[in-house]
């Protein structure tokens, strides 16, 4: 039996190992004052956080249409895959896996869609681990996802308040919205719930922070440095990373320019990392 | 005035009794509040902060609010009443000892219908060793040591005499040399001249009962002249009597036959609150009078030398002010449910208050430098929450203590997370998380207090070399985490020598509270300034509202 794996855009897969593993990548759709582009192949992301803190009106973020997904899975059931894994973005943050669900509704019994309750690598790592997994058959790619999710952290270190504050997703617990301060959160993602953690005022005390976060984990299996159009900052933590737990981390670490649907809602400058432990 | 010696007999007489002990208690807090302004003007620091004087006093005062009706005989039970007041009022470093004090003392008398000598001695003792073991790390040349040698100075008596008048006759002048060694044993006193503050207080509650017995007067002002620097007016604002409307403030150069005794006599007849000071041969006169009398102080000194200066306020139109405008700032605070941690802040200015209401604290007590918060005021703040679980923010050290004997006296979860500034207790704000939690969200919190520096701009209060700084009145002074750190001519450079000194160079981000001595556009103009020397960092300006201190500055 063969399987597929269809994923969307916001897994920040790089395209060398979106290849390898043959996946299958539908592109999140990105709204910018008025227009729409495909996260990703219509603008790029370093352009799309050039442009971010310029922009007039506050970007805003769809998922793709039924459409998009029927062909793909078409596309990967006449190449001769006998099932479809569709795994996707965090259900509770974002529409993908329901309009996934309502696609997938036209291949009975052939298509299965698994919310993978992450965004970025903490879906792109899930989608990983099935691929890895995916010729022992569709329940060990399935366990194989459950066991990545539970072992996944994901920490993000915001620049600012600013577009979370206008892009209306508020986090229920956040109470520093109405900050008068000048601050710069520190949230989690977890079980596709974003939670604030604490604040901090600097970006060195946000780097302190999430290093901290990060030795927490223990040793790593898989790691990936997240950054919003700030690479000399990841590179910066990198090597800070590097210096005081290179023991811990596994050798191949992904630095990842994040996708748009995330970058819209948290702004440029920020910085996080998704985290998969042993 | 000598002793009255017909008076002393029969007191001695007497047994010492609960209503006896009320009478001592009323004459030390009367002895203490004639003496208050000479024990504030004993500041180590020329800045204007938590007045040790004032402090002491209204500690005592709250003592003496829940005996002043009460007709209970037996002493044990009095003195118990008096510990109860002293802790509940407790403010400030001195008064949170004062009152550990007063602990201690009841603790050993609890079962004394009469105080007898040794069950007075037996009260120094336990009272010594109830304030030390409330202090953390115990400094000598304080009021702990008043309190030492005054104990020690009772068991001596005690193996001579039989009756506790003569044991506190004997006490007294231990309490006097005591403080007047207090110098010797802390040199940060020696540097600034001054005998401490706290122990001198403590003094004074002692003299005042024994001037009772010796039938000494203790309501009379001091005739004495403070130096123009001490003078502290705003104090005296705080509690205007009834009746008292004006205050009238008066600049002379007296005449040849200028009396400080006739002086003081005639300005009682006529108001209340009177100070007097003096600098290079000037004389300032301060005093609260009724409406109809505000002309006569004036008159008065036109009579007897030459006025520079008249100053008339009307001090209830003051007070409204004062009231509306804590009033006027209305905070959202945030909301707790019953299984969250709440913080409870205390704050020296409306516009920190806005901050930390911005940032999800849920009550907010008012005070800070000059205005300590009383034990009672900090518990009330957080008994009203519907929640048992509770962390406070003292933000100033000296209030530090007031919050831990809060927390000790109620039933509530409660931690203290020593902030020492406010640009400490935001950044530990920033590190609270109402649903974690509490001993690891108050640790998480103490671990962000280290994060920040804190720079305060301030004018001192009077002239006084500290730590090879040498400081003029009036000149501006800047202070380090709490070190005096440079004494410039403007607030520009009292601001730039407190960066140069925390090396914000090297950090993110510098953070300018102004105070409410400063009007917003002098203080975009020393912040523009700021944002010259210091390119390379984020510069943020606030309206932090607090009195006296013109800037408090963060650095990180």
């Amino acid at each position: 039996m063969t399987l597929g794996i269809l994923t969307d855009s916001t897994c920040d897969l790089p395209q060398s190992l979106v290849s390898q593993h043959q996946l299958e990548v539908v592109p999140s759709i990105l709204i910018l004052e008025g227009k729409e582009y495909a996260d990703g192949i219509d603008l790029s992301r370093d352009e799309f956080y050039k442009r971010l803190p310029a922009l007039r009106s506050h970007p805003t973020t769809a998922a793709p249409s039924i459409g998009a997904f029927t062909a793909r899975y078409q596309k990967l059931l006449d190449a001769g895959c006998d099932h479809v894994l569709s795994i996707h973005a965090a259900g509770p943050l974002t529409s993908m896996v329901h309009i996934a669900r309502q696609a997938a509704q036209e291949f009975p019994e052939r298509v299965t869609v698994v919310d993978s309750l992450s965004l970025s690598l903490g879906l792109g790592f899930q989608v990983l681990a099935a691929a890895e997994s995916a010729e022992a058959g569709i329940e060990a790619a399935l366990a194989a996802i459950q066991s990545t999710r539970r072992r996944t952290r994901l920490f993000a270190a915001l620049d600012t308040l600013e577009y979370l504050r206008r892009s209306g997703r508020v986090p229920g617990t956040i109470v520093l919205l109405g900050s008068l301060l000048s601050v710069k959160p520190i949230v989690e993602l977890a079980d596709g719930e974003v939670k604030a953690i604490r604040a901090v005022r600097t970006t060195k005390q946000a780097n302190a922070r999430m290093l901290s976060f990060l030795r927490q984990g223990g040793d790593l299996e898989r790691l990936a440095i997240l950054h919003t159009g700030a690479e000399a900052r990841a590179r910066g933590f990198l090597d800070q990373l590097m210096n005081e737990m290179s023991q811990a981390v596994p050798r191949d670490i992904l630095m990842v320019n994040v996708t748009t649907t995330i970058g819209a809602h948290v702004g440029p400058n920020g910085l996080g990392f998704a985290a998969v432990t042993r | 005035m000598g002793i009255d010696t017909v008076r002393v007999e029969k007191l001695r007489g007497k047994p010492l009794d609960g209503q006896a002990v009320k009478r001592l208690v009323e004459a030390g807090l009367l002895w203490l509040k004639t003496n208050q302004q000479t024990v504030n003007s004993l500041n180590v620091f020329p800045v204007p902060d938590g007045d040790t004087g004032t402090n002491m006093m209204l500690t005592m005062t709250s003592a003496w609010n829940e005996i002043k009706d009460s007709g209970e005989k037996h002493a044990g039970r009095m003195v118990a009443v008096v510990a109860k007041g002293a802790l509940m009022g407790a403010r400030g470093n001195s008064g949170v000892i004062l009152s550990q004090l007063w602990r201690g003392f009841a603790r050993a008398t609890q079962d004394s219908a009469i105080i007898d000598a040794e069950a007075f001695v037996r009260g120094l003792v336990e009272a010594r060793d109830t304030a030390y073991k409330g202090v953390v790390r115990p400094v000598e040349g304080t009021i702990l040591t008043v309190a030492k040698d005054t104990a020690s100075a009772g068991e001596a008596a005690l193996a001579e005499m039989r009756d506790p008048i003569d044991i506190l006759a004997r006490c007294v002048p231990a309490a006097d040399e005591s403080v007047n060694r207090t110098p010797e044993l802390l040199p940060i006193l020696k540097q600034a001249g001054v005998v401490d503050s706290g122990a001198k207080g403590l003094f004074f509650i002692l003299e005042g009962m024994l001037r009772y017995v010796y039938g000494k007067p203790l309501d009379t002002p001091l005739t004495t002249v403070q130096p123009l620097s001490s003078l502290n007016f705003e104090n005296a604002m705080q509690e205007v009597e009834e009746g008292q409307d004006y205050e009238v403030v008066v600049d002379f150069f007296p005449g040849q036959q200028f009396e400080l005794h006739k002086f003081y006599g005639r300005l009682e007849e006529m108001g209340t609150s009177i100070q007097v000071g003096e600098g290079d041969g000037m004389y300032r006169m301060h005093i609260h009078v009724p409406l109809d009398k505000r002309y006569e102080p004036i008159d008065y000194i036109m009579g007897i030398g030459t006025i520079t200066k008249v100053a008339m306020e009307n001090l209830t139109a003051q007070m409204d002010d004062m009231d509306a405008r804590t009033k006027d700032s209305k905070l959202e605070l945030a909301k707790v449910e019953s299984d969250q941690i709440a913080v409870v802040v205390v704050s020296p200015g409306p516009g920190l208050s806005r901050i930390f209401a911005s940032l999800g604290v849920a009550a907010i007590v008012s005070g800070g430098q000059t205005m300590n918060p009383s034990t009672q005021e900090i518990l009330t703040a957080f008994e009203n929450l519907p929640t048992d679980k509770i962390i406070v923010l003292p933000n100033n050290k000296n209030i530090i203590l007031a919050a831990n004997q809060a927390k000790e006296v109620t039933v509530k979860k409660v931690e203290v997370v020593p902030s020492k500034t406010a640009p400490q207790g935001l950044a530990a704000m920033l590190a609270h998380n109402p649903d974690g939690e509490l001993a690891s969200v108050a640790e998480k919190m103490t671990k962000a207090l280290s994060e920040v520096a804190t720079g305060e701009v301030t004018r001192a209060t009077r002239t006084v070399e500290i730590d090879g700084v040498n400081v003029k009145e009036g000149e501006v002074i800047s202070l380090a985490d709490g070190k005096l750190v440079a004494s410039s001519k403007s607030i520009e450079e009292g601001v730039m020598a407190f960066l140069a000194k925390a090396q914000a160079a090297e950090h993110e981000l510098i953070t300018l509270y102004y105070g409410e001595d400063l009007d917003q556009s002098e203080a975009n103009r020393i912040v523009d300034a700021v944002r010259q020397a210091y390119p390379g960092q984020e510069i943020e300006l606030q309206d932090g509202g607090q009195p006296h201190y013109q800037f408090i500055i963060s650095v990180e």
